[in-house]
């Protein structure tokens, strides 16, 4: 057996702890502090809720299976997320098991909150650690709690350590030593935590902070000071509005030097293969299927790390909350919770994230609404399609000032979908009749600095995730789109490019028939097809159209003169209007079907937004025409 | 419900203002959601005996609340503060 497998071994009959806490307490990061790489996300079986499980080696050598819970302020389950920790915990999870350590992690600076949680966990009677983390902060700010008190009153060993720093999590792994051997223990039924009740409960939290902590109530100031300027009646929503722009702005800017740098490169291996390889199949496949379809679709990848680059940021110092608080209002208006705005700004990064996040909604219908118009916020996977119709058509200059024309119409693009979004959801609501009230509740965490290494294991994952799919799906349809594109092969004496006589051709030109009306050509039609399947594969099969129909050498070249050529501004108006609707990708309205548990809400989705995305494309073309565009 | 003439709901205390959570019920009439509102609300820290105080309210209609409870701060619609009864200072 090699070492690896030895270590495979040790480690799945490895101890699992398993980390739980409340929101905003800090237990990610500490995750991420003791697992650091090697951490593996799935889901937990039968639900798509996130299960983030690590491994480690404690300093004695010992190993342990690390499980990182959804945060629960209390084991009364409230969202889909609580009922998962709650389960997972009390063992009623055939496939997980109950873990053999509960590691309870507190914020140091809101024990009165967070250690609630931690007796009505005790009542389970499972081997318990406490970690009472972010101790540098509470003391920065004069709280003193004594950890020795605090473990003889809780009857469990306490910990401190800071996550964010690093080192800070010795203290737990030694103290996980000193529990070795870990003794599997049975979890008492559920029940018993409900045999005191939450006032009773309560007042034992009281209880214990008077004897082990001093100064509790030193409140964070800090916050307090900026929430006076960040949710301020007019600076708040001003602030908002400028924050979001700037993030659209650098998107365009920022990227522009890597991206020139990718598809400088790719342009490269092109010229090189086609230079050393005799012409035929396999010198097509690679250079105009492979590495132009691939190619065109990777050089995206700078644009989706800024804009993640930004959202981790603003998630991590705590500024999301406030910015659905500032946006609660709006969204009541159209009847939806505050809580929305946050599946609803995973969205803007891919939709599939977002439908998953709107688990956090306890309301059913405010839940579906919520799931069925995040694909209306724009998903990164469209920015490669905005990205290149606007370069091809928008001129590159400054409006007032300082402004980028492109950046500005991306913007307004931006905008277009979030106001569908309001429309639709006040449709629905509308329809849907009764006026039932949305609960908020939610808690505005501490600002603090956000974290170097959260934020780069957070963009790992993204990176990830976009290259596995341009690696798998992406690579799958550019290749079964070059061979549709490619055969069968033109008739002697053709006169229009091959493409127009293969099976994608055919298929794009009967398509025409239903586009023809918002102005889309043949070309167009064939990228549509795919499209369905990953948006952002509309732009690599635009590549292979246009670089199978260019006659010559100049495969390589950028499509964004050929476009500029080739379309009318109407169409290219049309094409980014249609965009914005775009009927869905077929992985959304999977885990559509998924999340909700029928088959017809992705039908609902998809046929509403095909509807929306044609009307919209209609009239846009017809008025760009009318005004001669 | 009577209130004694002290007593006031979270939901009209002025921003800026404190005030001691006395007791959180179900409002009446709509059974199981509101009482399942009040267990949450008395979870995130909401129960009597604690100091509140109310940071920012929202524009316009002076919704959502950005209350202050213990050290930790939530943002609650006037529906779900209306549930708690305090004692403002």
């Amino acid at each position: 057996m090699g070492v690896t497998e030895k270590l495979a071994q040790a480690i799945s009959h490895a101890p699992m702890i398993a980390l739980l806490g409340n929101p905003n307490c800090g237990k990610t990061a500490l995750f991420n502090r003791l697992t650091g790489s090697r951490q593996k996300v799935a889901n937990y079986a039968g639900v798509t809720i996130e299960r983030k499980e690590g491994h480690c080696l404690s300093p004695a050598g010992h190993p342990y299976r690390v499980l990182d819970l959804p945060g629960a302020y209390s084991l009364t389950a409230h969202t889909p997320d609580e009922a998962i920790t709650r389960d997972v915990v009390g063992g009623l999870r055939a496939n997980d098991g109950s873990p053999d350590v509960v590691v309870c992690v507190v914020d140091a600076t809101n024990l009165r909150l967070n250690l609630r949680l931690v007796l009505e966990i005790q009542r389970l009677g499972l081997p318990m650690v406490l970690c009472l983390n972010m101790v540098d902060v509470a003391k920065k700010r004069g709280i003193e709690i004594d950890a020795d008190q605090l473990a003889r009153e809780l009857h469990m060993t306490v910990v401190e350590t800071v996550a964010v720093q690093s080192g800070g999590e010795k203290a737990l792994l030694r103290a996980l030593d000193d529990m070795w051997p870990v003794v599997p223990v049975k979890p008492r039924p559920l029940a018993a935590i409900d045999a005191v009740s939450v006032e009773d409960t309560q007042r034992e939290v009281r209880r214990i902070l008077s004897v082990v902590a001093k100064n509790v109530h030193k409140s964070d100031d800090r916050s307090e000071q900026i929430d006076n300027v960040v949710l301020h009646p007019v600076a708040g929503p001003v602030i908002l509005a400028v924050l979001m722009f700037l993030i659209f702005q650098a998107v365009f800017t920022w990227a522009a030097v890597p991206m020139e740098m990718i598809s400088g490169g790719v342009e490269q291996i092109g010229v090189l293969l086609s230079e050393h390889m005799a012409d035929g199949v396999l010198r097509s496949l690679l250079v105009e299927g492979i590495i132009g379809g691939v190619g065109s679709v990777l050089v995206f990848l700078p644009q989706i790390l800024i804009l993640f680059f930004f959202i981790l940021i603003l998630e991590d110092c705590g500024y999301l909350p406030r910015a659905a608080f500032l946006l609660d209002r709006l969204m009541g208006g159209v009847g939806l919770s505050g809580r929305a705005f946050i599946p609803l700004l995973s969205s803007f990064a891919c939709a599939i994230p977002g439908v998953m996040a709107a688990r956090t909604i306890q309301n059913p219908r405010d839940r579906l609404v919520t799931i069925m118009i995040a694909p209306l916020m724009t998903c990164s996977a469209r920015l490669p399609v905005y990205a290149l119709v606007i370069a091809a058509f928008i001129p590159e200059r400054e409006v007032w000032g300082a402004v980028s024309l492109q950046g500005l119409i991306l913007f307004c693009l931006y905008f277009a979908g979030i106001i569908s979004a309001m429309g639709v959801a006040w449709f629905m609501k509308r329809s849907a009749g009764a006026k039932a009230k949305q609960a908020l509740m939610m808690e505005l965490p501490s600002y603090h600095w956000p974290n170097l290494r959260n934020l780069v294991i957070g963009l790992w994952e993204r990176a990830k995730i976009f290259l596995m799919r341009v690696g798998t799906v992406i690579l799958t349809l550019m290749v079964l789109l070059w061979a549709l594109s490619s055969f069968p092969g033109a008739p002697a004496g053709a006169t229009h490019p091959p493409i127009y006589y293969s099976i994608a051709g055919m298929l794009g030109r009967a398509l025409e028939v239903i586009f023809a009306p918002i102005g889309f050509g043949w070309e167009i039609c064939i990228a549509l097809v795919p499209g369905m399947a990953a948006r952002e594969v509309a732009v690599g099969a635009l590549g292979t159209v246009y670089a199978l129909s260019q006659k010559g050498d100049d495969l390589a070249t950028s499509l964004t003169p050929v476009l500029a050529s080739s379309w009318s501004l109407a169409t290219a108006l049309s094409l980014l209007a249609w965009y914005v609707f775009a009927p869905q990708c077929l992985s959304t309205l999977s885990v559509v079907r998924r999340e909700t548990g029928h088959v017809r809400y992705a039908f609902y989705m998809a046929g509403y937004m095909f509807a929306l995305a044609y009307s919209a494309s209609f009239i846009t073309y017809h008025v760009a025409r009318a005004l001669g565009a | 419900m009577t209130l004694a003439p002290s007593l006031i709901n979270l939901d009209t205390l002025a921003a800026g203002k404190s005030g001691t959570v006395v007791h959180v019920a179900p409002t009446n009439g709509d059974g199981g959601e509101s009482a399942d509102l009040a267990r949450r609300l008395m979870e995130l820290g909401f129960v009597p005996g604690e100091k509140i105080r109310m940071l920012k309210r929202g524009m316009p209609g002076g919704e959502p609340l950005a209350i202050k409870v213990g050290n930790a701060t939530f943002a609650l619609r006037r529906y779900e503060a209306a549930l708690v009864a305090i004692q403002p200072e």
